[in-house]
């Protein structure tokens, strides 16, 4: 009974992160969705012989992760296209410009960025995860995370200050 | 450090959440001295705030907690000793399942209420009596032939009484009976009655 409220417990308090990081890395609901109840699942069978609980959110979001790459080797449809090293000049972005964008359009922006890097982004922007977390959770190198992250934060802004958002679509 | 060196370490600062961190000390001791430099660490961090609050705000879809709680395996222990208790305990259950069906069996192969009786007398051939009442001397050997050729064997006790002869269940009495047919001997065994027939399962024959 214990273990049924503790899991209750715990899906409660990760389930909207791990959704929203799955649908950052597909750009679909259904699937951010299965990829979502796929990672409790996985929990419910292995998590527990988790001896330090301070790990969970960072197990949880590893087990996504790999469950999502998982899912790109099995259909191929994600771009693996490399960001280029030449971040030819940091973007000057106001903050109004990423305020007028809608949740839909970073999305949308997110998806056309390439999975090794939208992972990492992602986590940057959602997740009050160390660089250190990050990097565990992805199992890479910190410093190549923290070069994907700034990467493909210069992509992201720049696509999002060429996206000229009309006022209206302001949300 | 220059203006560009700070801005390429601070590009990935966040915020309070990056204020630990000991990579971003120096840039932000420079940003503090640097008023353009500040305002653009100002506006990255508010483009951060905005975007991550963008994302932030996306919700699942309603019922998603509920399927995940409602589908959760039921996850099997894997406690060695208890999954040993458990064989055991199988073992155990399967061992007395085999010994009460044994048991039964052989319940079942003897007949039920039965009592142990000493009963003296002529060995029948049980077809001839009862459809010819042919029995005695005369008879002597044409029972011998029929007991021995698998016909149902019987004994009529001095007080008249009939039994008919059986052996243990799928063991014909017949071979052992029919050297003594139509003599009188003693025979120790088990009497039942079945539909009001009277029967003894023989297990002792002594000739007077």
């Amino acid at each position: 009974m214990s273990g049924d409220l503790e899991f209750e417990n715990l899906v409660k308090l990760y389930y909207r992160d791990l959704y929203r990081f799955g649908l950052s890395l597909t750009g679909r609901e259904a699937d951010a969705a299965d990829l979502t109840q796929e990672t409790f699942y996985i929990w419910a069978n292995k998590g527990q012989q988790l001896q330090k609980a301070a790990s969970v959110k960072s197990w949880l979001f590893t087990t996504l992760h790999r469950e999502f790459l998982k899912t790109c080797r099995r259909r191929n449809r994600f771009s693996t296209e490399s960001i280029g090293e030449g971040a030819e000049g940091l973007p000057n972005v106001p903050a109004d410009c990423a305020e007028r964008a809608d949740s839909r359009t970073l999305l949308r922006i997110l998806g056309e960025i390439a999975e090794d890097f939208r992972a990492p982004l992602v986590l940057y922007y959602m997740e009050d995860l160390s660089y250190k977390e990050i990097a565990d959770v992805l199992a890479l190198p910190l410093g190549t995370v923290q070069s994907r992250i700034a990467r493909a934060k210069i992509q992201l802004l720049r696509r999002l200050s060429e996206t000229n958002l009309p006022l209206d679509q302001a949300k | 450090m220059n203006t560009r060196e700070a801005k390429e370490i601070l590009l990935l600062y966040r915020g309070p959440v990056d204020h630990s961190d000991p990579q971003f000390h120096a840039a932000l001791d420079c940003a503090k001295s640097d008023p353009e430099l500040g305002q653009w660490l100002r506006e990255q961090t508010n483009c951060y705030d905005a975007i991550r609050t963008k994302l932030r705000a996306i919700e699942p879809p309603v019922g998603l907690s509920e399927k995940i709680v409602r589908r959760r395996p039921i996850p099997f222990p894997r406690d060695w000793s208890r999954i040993g208790q458990l064989a055991a305990a199988i073992l155990i259950s399967a061992s007395v399942t085999v010994l009460l069906m044994k048991w039964s069996e052989h319940r079942h192969s003897s007949v039920a209420g039965a009592r142990e009786i000493v009963v003296t007398g002529e060995v029948l051939d049980m077809t001839c009596y009862i459809a010819y009442n042919l029995s005695g001397p005369d008879h002597a050997k044409c029972a011998r032939d029929c007991i021995r050729s698998g016909l149902p064997a019987g004994i009529k006790a001095q007080d008249g009484k009939v039994y008919l002869l059986t052996g243990a269940a799928g063991h014909s009495i017949n071979a052992e009976v029919a050297d003594y047919a139509a003599k009188t001997v003693t025979i120790k065994g088990r009497q039942t009655v079945r539909d009001g027939f009277a029967q003894l399962q023989v297990e002792e024959i002594r000739k007077l």
